[in-house]
């Protein structure tokens, strides 16, 4: 059977057990569900004996152990500064929660039923008005209500230990607060105290703050004196622009061919001073770029090739593989139909090289074409993408620099972080006494050259209805602090705020991220963003427990205990095993293999297996639930309020995933003896 | 004529146990077939693995019949309706060791969607009737002697007053008093019109109390009947009476002889030792002095 590269069939087919499973429950347990009323009440009698039971088994004891566990991981491990305090404290007790809890309520609930099952209180419990469902039912609720009552201690505790820590950060924060000042008022210290420490001494770091971050569009050269203004992509690094090519697949016969043209601008680090751009391009390599073609709607479906840009930075791609797009076979109607349309990913790997490329106006002609199209669709045969092509490559945790202006090319202006805010009038952004919003920056600093000199960068910001008249400030930051700035209320209007941000010194190269600038918002209750985050940790029990109960349901406890860890371990794997099975066979040693081997037999055979081999796990990893979704720490670690979104889709997700194993539990239970 | 209502019913009952090879399997219970009437106090007696607590578990819908049928109050076994109105006293007391005797009645009237008053009610009333010491009613059922936590086995048999109660084994691991109790206990059951499934081999229990019994060997019904049909010596005259003197006594042996009777026995009546026995320890509970000889 031939499927199309697109369809995840094992996925479907992993949805499609599901789905009978669901059926199943529905047509066999229509009774025992439409009991549940009052059968609610007896599941919850269920649940507080299964409760007495876990409190005589101890469950108290996690509690005090949890804690000891945590001082003594506090205690050796020492923070770098009074963020990261935090940040490793909150680290060590909400992981330390998260394993105690996992395992022992994993423990409990792999125990419960099989040694009600031993013990023989199943007969006697058997013999009164209750369903199996009611049963299963009361089994998970105790389980989690016990577990749900010792997170509630844990939380307590943790909230006031890291009372206690911020206590002593806001303790310590003043006093060098009070040192610098001082120093500084007696022309012993040249630096005045940072605004981070005195906003530590007054606020303390527990906090959840509330940012709007924006968009990074570029970490690069962009030119502000065309309209509209003209970026380029940087050579070596995560940039991709994309071109999107609106329905372009027409026809097996005649694959596209695609015609990029870019203005390219070449730094040579070692050169001297006012070397031209001709001897900088004779002594330097040919400039590489990366090109993916994808439909945007279905995006397995790919076609890659690396190109040399010839000396005027032109590249044509004739894409080998193309057929893969025309695949989408419709059988209604026996044709090949739309598959949508078509992203051209371009990346360059080559470091120093800006490629400047145009947005597709009359000023600025597409840097990109598509030729040899069929007449239906193109009527030229040529077609050119939307106007103003995207550019990215900033992932959340991924670092970006900006290089400072340089000695060796006194022409090439310092590259630009633009970042971009677009709706903020329905933002709610505070604003000051002063008729100013606070911007906070996240920024390091590499010193290539003048070591000596501060770090200052230049903000520049500016609506885009109004680009003409930007506000403009430099500030000094500092390694791994916050750093505030005060903008003026009128930059917030409907159109979207850019910020940029570049370098003031030669040699300085500002390292940001994602992240690094956040427009304030009023801070969110600290306890609150606790609780959501111990929630997170919740919904990843209550997973777990419904696992484990439905287990025991016909297993005995070592067993279920096996059963319920490789589901954990499997659901954990669902990208890395999901990433094997795209690679597929041999693939897996990706570069590593010969590809002289490839056409032997035996390793046809060898890759063959191996593909089979992922894909039957893929397929199991399919039918658990994905436990790489919860992240309790996401947020809070940072001093970030987690939005309200995250815990109520973690909580329908962990409804949504334990209904299916809820109904495989009472479909194993429903004939089982209890006697 | 209507027919008779029956509380339990069943047709070919067979269970068999599986066990990996055939040679493995167990045959427990092979075609049984009962009729238990409402209101009368029915034994089902047999030796140890005659299939007694099989055909039980099967009643209480507990285990799968392999064939057959299982009626209970005009149900199929284990209708959670049905089990409403039924009482279940299992041949060990299996209870949650961690759990109070209140605890326990009180998680056990939840499963009958009690209230709140409805269950304090019954689970004084019950652990009252079973005569549980209220001393011990709060500490966990793991310190109870056997008798005390039997006595809580039964009071949650009764705890929702059904109208057919299952008991299995009811004396075992009670004292001599506790079993007459017992005894007591369901005769008055049956004069309230409760239904009583009685599975023992304590004979002296089944004879005491069962209006109807069936008797099981190996998993097949081997004997069945009215008590007084079964015990009954057809042939066989007696005569009881007090202040009979030695020349009287003559006189009517002689007059049996005469009458051509065979067999003829003569001797004191005696009574039962379990009876000596109660009647000793209810006079010192009165604080009489003993009762030391036998007397009907």
């Amino acid at each position: 059977m031939n499927h199309h590269p697109g369809f995840d069939y094992i996925a479907i087919s992993a949805y499609a057990v599901i789905g009978i499973l669901v059926v199943a429950f529905v047509l066999l347990a229509f009774r025992d569900v439409g009991r549940l009323r009052t059968g609610i009440f007896r599941a919850w009698a269920i649940g507080r004996t299964t409760i007495a039971e876990a409190w005589n088994a101890r469950i108290w004891a996690i509690v005090p152990i949890w804690f000891v566990i945590c001082l003594i991981i506090s205690l050796l491990v020492r923070p770098y500064s009074a963020a990261s305090q935090v940040e490793i404290y909150l680290t060590i007790l909400l992981r330390a929660q998260l394993v105690m809890l996992l395992v022992y309520l994993g423990i409990l609930a792999c125990v419960s039923l099989p040694r009600e099952r031993e013990r023989r209180t199943l007969i006697t419990t058997g013999s009164k008005p209750i369903s199996r469902l009611e049963l299963l039912l009361g089994k998970v609720i105790g389980i989690c209500a016990a577990g749900l009552a010792m997170l509630v201690l844990m939380t307590a505790i943790t909230w006031g230990f890291m009372v206690v820590i911020n206590m002593h950060i806001k303790h310590d924060a003043a006093v060098l607060y009070e040192h610098e000042q001082h120093s500084y008022n007696a022309m012993v210290r040249r630096i005045p105290p940072e605004p981070g420490v005195r906003y530590t001494a007054r606020h303390g770091v527990l906090q959840a703050q509330n940012y709007y971050t924006g968009t990074l569009r570029i970490a690069g050269l962009i030119n502000y004196q065309t309209n509209p203004p003209e970026r380029a992509l940087k050579g070596g690094s995560s940039e991709t622009l994309y071109f999107e090519f609106p329905s372009l697949p027409a026809q097996v016969v005649s694959p596209p061919v695609f015609l990029l043209h870019f203005t390219v601008l070449r730094l040579n680090p070692g050169a001297k001073p006012n070397t031209s751009a001709q001897q900088t391009a004779a002594v330097l390599p040919p400039v590489r770029i990366h090109i993916t073609a994808v439909l945007r709607d279905n995006p397995m479906v790919t076609a890659q090739q690396s190109l040399t840009l010839s000396p005027n930075g032109t590249a044509e791609w004739r894409p080998k593989h193309w057929t893969n797009f025309f695949s989408l076979y419709d059988p209604t109607t026996g044709r090949l139909f739309d598959p949508g349309p078509v992203l051209l990913k371009v990346t360059s790997p080559t470091l120093g090289a800006y490629l400047f490329f145009g947005a597709g106006t009359k000023a600025q002609p597409p840097a990109c074409l598509a030729f040899n199209l069929d007449r239906s669709r193109a009527p030229a045969g040529v077609m050119i993408p939307k106007l103003n092509p995207v550019i990215t490559g900033f992932k959340s945790n991924n670092k970006q620099e900006i290089v400072g202006p340089s000695y060796s090319h006194p022409g090439i202006p310092a590259e630009v972080a633009s970042f971009e805010f677009h709706h903020l009038p329905d933002k709610r952004i505070p604003i000051g006494k002063h008729g100013n919003f606070t911007v906070h920056l996240f920024l390091s600093v590499d010193k290539q050259e003048n070591e000596a000199l501060p770090a200052i960068a230049d903000i520049t910001a500016f609506t885009l209805a109004d680009p003409a008249h930007p506000f403009r400030m430099q500030v000094r930051f500092a390694e791994k602090h916050l750093t505030v700035l005060k903008l003026p209320k009128s930059l917030l209007d409907e159109s979207a705020l850019v910020i940029n941000i570049q370098s003031n010194y030669p040699g300085h190269w500002i390292k940001l991220t994602q992240n690094s600038v956040q427009i304030v918002r009023p801070p969110s209750s600290f306890i609150v963003n606790l609780a959501k985050s111990e929630f997170i940790i919740f919904c990843e029990v209550v997973l777990l427990v419904v696992i484990g109960v439905t287990a025991s349901a016909r297993l005995g406890w070592p067993v279920a205990m096996l059963t319920t860890m490789v589901c954990y371990v499997l659901g954990n794997l669902f990208h890395f095993v999901y990433k094997l099975m795209i690679l597929g066979g041999f693939g897996l040693y990706g570069p590593y293999i010969d590809s002289k081997m490839k056409g032997l037999w035996y390793y046809q055979i060898g890759s063959f297996i191996t593909a089979v081999m992922v894909k039957m796990l893929y397929a199991l990893v399919r039918l658990m639930p994905d436990f790489t979704r919860f992240d309790p720490l996401h947020d809070i670690i940072i001093s970030r309020n987690l939005p309200w979104i995250v815990p109520v889709v973690d909580a329908g997700w962990t409804l949504a995933c334990a209904l299916p194993i809820l109904a495989l539990g009472y479909l194993l239970l429903r004939k089982q003896e209890l006697a | 004529m209507v027919a008779e209502f029956a509380a339990i019913e069943t047709r070919d009952l067979t269970k068999i146990y599986p066990g990996f090879w055939k040679s493995q399997q167990v045959q427990a219970l092979t075609n049984l077939n009962l009729r238990v009437r409402q209101g009368e106090i029915f034994g089902l007696l047999g030796p140890n693995g005659s299939g007694k607590t099989t055909a039980i578990k099967l009643l209480l819908g507990l285990i799968n019949a392999t064939s057959g049928e299982a009626l209970v109050m005009g149900q199929q076994a284990g209708d959670q309706d049905t089990r409403r109105r039924l009482g279940y006293l299992p041949e060990e007391s299996y209870l949650y060791r961690f759990l109070n005797a209140r605890q326990t009645m009180d998680f056990y009237a939840r499963l009958f969607n009690m209230n709140r008053s409805q269950r304090r009610q019954a689970v004084d009333y019950y652990l009252d009737f079973v005569g549980l010491d209220p001393a011990v009613r709060g500490r966990r059922i793991g310190t109870y002697s056997k008798g005390q936590t039997r006595r809580v086995a039964l009071a949650q048999a009764l705890l929702n007053n059904p109208d057919l109660v299952i008991m299995d084994e009811p004396t075992s691991g009670l004292d001599p008093v506790g079993m007459l109790e017992i005894k007591n206990m369901i005769l008055r059951l049956k004069a309230a019109g409760k239904t009583v499934l009685l599975s023992s081999h304590q004979l002296a229990d089944v004879e005491d109390v069962c209006d109807r019994l069936v008797i099981l060997y190996r998993g097949r019904v081997e004997l069945e009947g009215a008590l007084s049909d079964l015990l009954e010596v057809k042939d066989v005259f007696q005569l009881e009476a007090r202040k009979v003197s030695a020349e009287l006594q003559a006189k009517l042996v002689e007059m049996t002889n005469a009458g051509g009777a065979e067999d003829i026995q003569t001797g004191r009546p005696r009574v039962r030792l379990e009876d000596l026995f109660k009647r000793l320890v209810d006079a010192k509970r009165r604080g009489e002095p003993g009762a030391g000889s036998a007397r009907r």
